[in-house]
């Protein structure tokens, strides 16, 4: 795990129209897709990389094309321990999918392609490089009777 | 005829300038200002800037938008939009594994360059390269239909 005590995160605060639902849906898949957390119901985090920087960006412009408003931050936390807290709520929700492909893979024939793919996915989503992803990706090499590099 | 854009070009950009050199504007000059700033040279036309006409699109890339905005219809180059919408953009489908690969390489490449300048003119081989290899297969595929 990372750690820096200057984290920054970028926050995504939005509205949209109730109507038409497929572009309330369309937006909340992104941001699920892009691996943020909902706080309280209000605003949408990620940790501030240039790539998530710019996804929320778009997404912003986005939402505005779709007849919504939206907000974009860049912040940190200010109180001690808070931003531990959000890391470590980050990391289960990937570990979480993670452990998914570890049972799967404790099949007595587990579909590695279909587990490899869920995999990357899960990878773009983990933006602090967790020991279970790790894990995951030795046991998928290991599985495939490849090298464990 | 000048066309400016923010600094630390990246996958998408390097496909709008070679687009741009190839099919629009073949002695265009390219401008650089730092991310997120405001106001934008005069006379300049500002591409991949959010809010600009050459820009993202309802969840499209800059390259799909010039398209679209030039009305060029190559499959070839609707092809290579696919590929960067993939690598620049959230999409729910995947279908071109090419995506992460062109987009990591786009990035090293903008690396070990010296400038956003140069970083474009390097891109220019490899889309070069990706458009040539997209025709070659579209043409064996082509071909193998007709058999």
């Amino acid at each position: 795990m990372e750690s820096s005590p200057e984290r920054l995160f970028v926050l995504l605060v939005y509205k949209i129209p109730r109507e038409p639902t497929a572009s309330r849906a369309q937006v909340w898949r992104k941001l699920k897709k892009l691996g943020a957390l909902l706080l309280h119901d209000a605003v949408w985090v990620l940790p501030a990389t240039p790539w998530t920087r710019e996804q929320f960006q778009w997404l912003t412009v986005e939402i505005g094309e779709l007849g919504g408003e939206a907000h974009l931050w860049e912040s940190r936390l200010l109180l001690n321990g808070q931003e531990e807290i959000l890391v470590r709520q980050f990391q289960a929700r990937v570990d979480a999918s993670y452990q998914e492909i570890l049972a799967d893979l404790e099949q007595e024939t587990p579909d590695l392609l279909a587990l490899s793919r869920k995999y990357q996915q899960i990878r773009a989503q983990d933006y602090f490089h967790s020991d279970v992803g790790q894990e995951v990706r030795r046991r998928l090499m290991r599985a495939r009777g490849g090298e464990t590099v | 005829m000048k066309w400016v854009t923010w600094e630390q070009v990246g996958v998408d950009r390097m496909a709008c300038a070679w687009l741009i050199t190839k099919y629009l504007d073949p002695q265009a000059e390219f401008l650089f200002v730092p991310v997120g700033s405001a106001p934008l040279p005069e006379g300049a036309e500002p591409f991949d800037l959010p809010g600009a006409r050459l820009s993202h699109h309802r969840g499209h890339c800059t390259f799909y938008t010039m398209l679209r905005e030039y009305d060029l219809h190559d499959p070839i180059l609707q092809h290579i939009a696919r590929i960067i919408d993939e690598a620049d953009t959230v999409q729910e489908v995947l279908l071109e594994p090419a995506a992460a690969g062109l987009d990591l390489i786009c990035r090293g490449l903008r690396q070990i360059s010296q400038n956003d300048l140069m970083a474009l003119e390097r891109g220019r081989l490899i889309y070069d390269a990706l458009y040539a290899q997209l025709q070659a297969e579209a043409a064996s595929a082509g071909k193998e239909e007709r058999e």
